[in-house]
């Protein structure tokens, strides 16, 4: 095993474990507010409220864990890589970690708190003001995913006292979010975000047929939030196609016509993921006609179908998403690499891109690689200890949502 | 160009945020034992009072774990965003324990909720009390490898190289830390590094329940109940015999290693302000057991690489001093609450009983927060300003002190403006997060009282 193989792995476990639970925090986080409003204390739709914010305060806390997981994945597999997004990107992560942390979570946990003790207007605005500062979080954690998919905003620098022949700088931090694929994704992730709670809510509680207003109501949300994200993620790719042309080639099989053929060596995806791309599609059409068919069949096997197809749909995107960069770590764009051709040569660029790949971030200085290929039983019950935490992630869930005070 | 030195506002806005995890996590540490501690008993004895202790402690310990661990993300993210190029250093050589770290973080945050959602779920006690023990023994886990981190920023782990790039990468990273070896790796835990996870470990232990055990005397005191009793019992001498093994066992081999490794630390930390080798006649008897070995004073190496000339007044002060008297008070406590003031000969202490009792709590609390800042401060302080120190022999001088600088070039971000209005942001973070877990216990608490 190589060590791109290594946090391949690594990277793609956590992310499929991670996304779906902070999936479900921002979804919630904006459906709870909702649903305490538009029922005006409804005791029957309070039930529902309070089970969802149960589930909200046990997967919060776990969910950034799977974060940190992350970060030190990164940091042990991509050292260079991490470290240079961290000089670069520091506003960023700074106001990613203030709001997610400093603001967010007392906030929610106020939220929890106040619960059926302030009116229901008042506390759906505090709901609403928790969820617009969480929110934060995804804007600019996606931020780091645009600028890895098409570096707007940064600029390469020729410096021959440099290792690696260039820096890399951003001058202004504004231009970031000039990245063409940075408002689809965003979207996408927000609307799926809501979309992807609403159906867990609508199967779970459709499963134990509880709540029957709140299932209603969240098959509404679900497909019409659905829906949009669908539309979003239909934009991402078109903004793909143009800016992140490996990731494009990689999901739709075929090379962009906006590589030149003399580049096309360089932007060649290391997977075809045309395959996991089409069962997306058939995993979240599957996920919609479920939604739709539960309001008139009552049947458990329906629920199950639901549930399991839509965490899938989630896990499936979002793998997709992450793999199909390979072998680059940050995409060079295709105008960037012709004009850095045409100012200081072919070969320039192509160290510039050869450096921006996956392989050469974690290959360099990569102690964690170097041990787990001397000794790979590391690697193997890594595997078998993270694969039995994920069934215990579910259980703590499973025992979160059924607990009840006093019990 | 490097300079070794980073700004002060940086190293304050790191030092306050260290102390402060610090302080979540050994409250953590503390209390998911205890619960552990006193489910055992409920087991052994079926004395529902232990069962109230353990409940209410394993509430307690999400509540840090839960602050903890958020208030964790927010050092990692500081690490990343002050000192980014910590992170190459992460990759190229101590990545083990970090990734260990991953088992015990997993082990905490899945299996604590789960161990208080599962109360009296098992047919058979002991499979609840399975759980806790794993979830603890997570937590210690954690600690044993961040600590493995820790020792290495003082005392270069054997094997690891310091390689200075002969061009930096894009102008950002120019050192990496390399072991010589693939199996080097597992050097961050050897001997060295493991007295001092020890030393930390019962460091955290004996911070959280010093503070329990105050705020349990002071919650007895005004309202007097069994179970409160039957914790200080508990408590008070493993307190004792942890702050005596600390002091006395781990705290001596700790200070032979800094005799060893860091003799720049070691005449900071000392006081001894000379110039030039000299024979410490005291030091030399607790160091090597003889009175005839000699020392490098702290005015023997340049002003630049030399730590802050405070140092004797938080190791000397506040660690030694305050875990002697901390120790004192414990043993005290003790005597006191096992009612040996009854047994003959033991008179004396119904004497101090005002002392003991009353001040105990404020005692016990300050007397600890002051030894882990102390202990804190002359570790991470004293080895500035470098990490992976290494001192290497000279045959002409003192020996020199290696290591990267965590200025410029080393290990702070070049591009960061640091403002003082964010540091002060920053500062308020830093501060209210612990505020908070303690605010939350407090609520906690009261609302069990209530009930």
């Amino acid at each position: 095993m190589n060590a791109v193989e290594l946090a391949t792995i690594l990277l793609a476990w956590v992310f499929g474990v991670h996304i779906p639970l902070v999936y479900t925090v921002l979804g919630v986080l904006w459906t709870l507010p909702a649903l305490e409003y538009a029922s005006r204390g409804d005791g029957r739709y309070m039930v529902a409220v309070k089970g969802i914010a149960r589930y909200l305060i046990a997967v919060y806390a776990v969910g950034g864990v799977f974060g940190t997981i992350i970060t030190v994945f990164l940091a042990g597999m991509l050292p260079v890589f991490t470290n240079l997004a961290g000089v670069l990107l520091w506003p960023v992560w700074a106001t990613a970690i203030a709001f997610g942390v400093a603001i967010a979570l007392p906030l929610i946990g106020y939220w929890y708190r106040t619960l059926g003790h302030m009116s229901p207007g008042r506390h759906a605005a505090l709901g609403f003001l928790t969820a617009g500062f969480t929110t934060v979080i995804p804007l600019m954690f996606r931020l780091v995913f645009a600028v890895v998919n098409y570096p707007a905003g940064v600029e390469v620098v020729n410096d021959p006292s440099s290792l690696v022949g260039f820096d890399l700088v951003v001058r202004n931090y504004w231009a970031l979010f000039s990245n063409p694929t940075y408002p689809p994704l965003i979207l996408s992730t927000l609307l799926g975000a809501v979309a992807f709670s609403n159906a867990l809510i609508t199967f779970v509680y459709g499963y134990s047929s509880s709540n029957l207003e709140v299932v209603s109501m969240s098959r509404k949300v679900a497909l019409t939030f659905g829906a949009a994200a669908a539309l979003s993620g239909v934009w991402y790719l078109f903004e793909l196609y143009y800016y992140a042309p490996t990731m494009a080639w990689s999901i739709l099989g075929g090379m962009p016509s906006t590589i030149p053929a003399s580049l096309a060596t360089v932007f060649m995806p290391t997977y075809s993921l045309v395959a996991p791309f089409i069962a997306a599609v058939i995993l979240g059409l599957v996920s919609a006609v479920a939604l739709l068919t539960s309001s008139r069949i009552k049947s458990r096997a329906l629920n199950i179908l639901g549930l399991l197809t839509s965490i899938a749909t989630v896990i499936d995107v979002e793998e997709v998403n992450l793999l199909s960069h390979l072998p680059y770590a940050i995409i060079p764009p295709v105008s960037a690499a012709e004009e850095l051709a045409s100012q200081y040569g072919v070969n320039f660029a192509l160290t510039v891109a050869k450096v921006l790949s996956a392989s050469t971030m974690a290959t360099t200085l990569n102690a964690l690689a170097v041990f787990v290929s001397a000794d790979p039983a590391v690697l193997y019950f890594s595997m078998a200890f993270f694969a039995l935490f994920t069934v215990l992630v579910l259980v703590g869930i499973y025992m979160a949502l059924s607990w009840r005070r006093g019990s | 160009m490097s300079t070794l030195e980073a700004p002060l506002l940086a190293r304050w806005l790191s030092g306050v945020g260290i102390m402060a995890h610090l302080l979540l996590a050994s409250m953590f540490i503390g209390t998911i034992t205890f619960a552990v501690v006193a489910e055992y008993r409920y087991m052994r004895t079926r004395d529902d009072d232990w069962r109230l202790l353990a409940r209410t402690f394993a509430v307690i310990a999400t509540i840090f774990l839960g602050v903890g661990a958020a208030f964790g993300t927010l050092v990692e993210f500081g690490l990343v965003v002050l000192w980014s190029n910590f992170v190459t250093l992460i990759g190229s050589g101590l990545v083990l324990p970090f990734y260990f770290e991953l088992y015990a973080f997993l082990m905490e945050v899945v299996l604590v909720p789960i161990y208080v959602f599962t109360w009296d779920r098992f047919r058979n006690g002991w499979y609840h009390w399975l759980i806790g023990l794993v979830a603890a023994l997570g937590a210690l886990y954690s600690a044993f490898n961040i600590l493995a981190v820790m020792a290495a920023m003082s005392m270069r782990p054997p094997g690891l190289e310091i390689v200075e790039l002969p061009k930096s990468i894009g102008q950002v990273i120019q050192y990496a830390a390399v072991f010589t070896s693939p199996s080097g790796v597992l050097n961050m835990f050897w001997s060295g590094a493991e007295i001092f996870i020890f030393h930390g470990i019962l460091a955290a232990l004996i911070l959280s329940w010093s503070a329990i055990v105050g705020l349990t005397i002071y919650s007895h005191r005004r309202s007097p109940k069994p179970y409160k009793l039957k914790a200080l019992r508990t408590m008070l001498p493993a307190l004792t015999a942890l702050i005596a093994v600390e002091g006395f066992v781990i705290g001596h081999y700790q200070g032979e290693l800094v005799v060893q490794f860091d003799p720049l630390k070691l005449s900071a930390i000392e006081g001894m302000f000379w110039s030039g080798f000299k024979v410490d006649p005291l030091l030399s008897l607790l160091a090597y057991g003889d009175t005839t070995h000699g020392f490098w004073g702290y005015f023997s190496w340049p002003a630049s690489i030399r730590p802050p000339s405070f140092l004797p007044a938080f190791y000397l002060g506040f660690m030694v001093a305050g875990g002697v008297l901390l120790g004192a008070w414990s043993l005290g406590l003790t005597l006191y609450y096992y009612d040996l003031h009854k047994v003959k000969g033991f008179g004396w202490i119904k004497g101090i009983e005002r002392l003991l009792v009353v001040g105990g709590p404020y005692a016990l609390v300050l007397l600890a927060a002051l030894a882990s800042i102390g202990g804190a401060v002359t570790a991470e302080v004293g080895r500035q300003p470098f990490v992976l120190v290494k001192a290497v022999p000279s045959t002409t001088g003192p020996p020199e002190i290696t290591g990267i600088p965590v200025g410029l070039g080393g290990l702070y971000n070049p591009t960061l403006t640091l403002t003082p209005w964010l540091a002060a942001l920053i500062f308020a973070v830093e501060l209210l997060m612990p505020a908070l877990a303690i605010y939350m216990v407090y609520l906690y608490l009261n609302r069990r009282v209530v009930e």
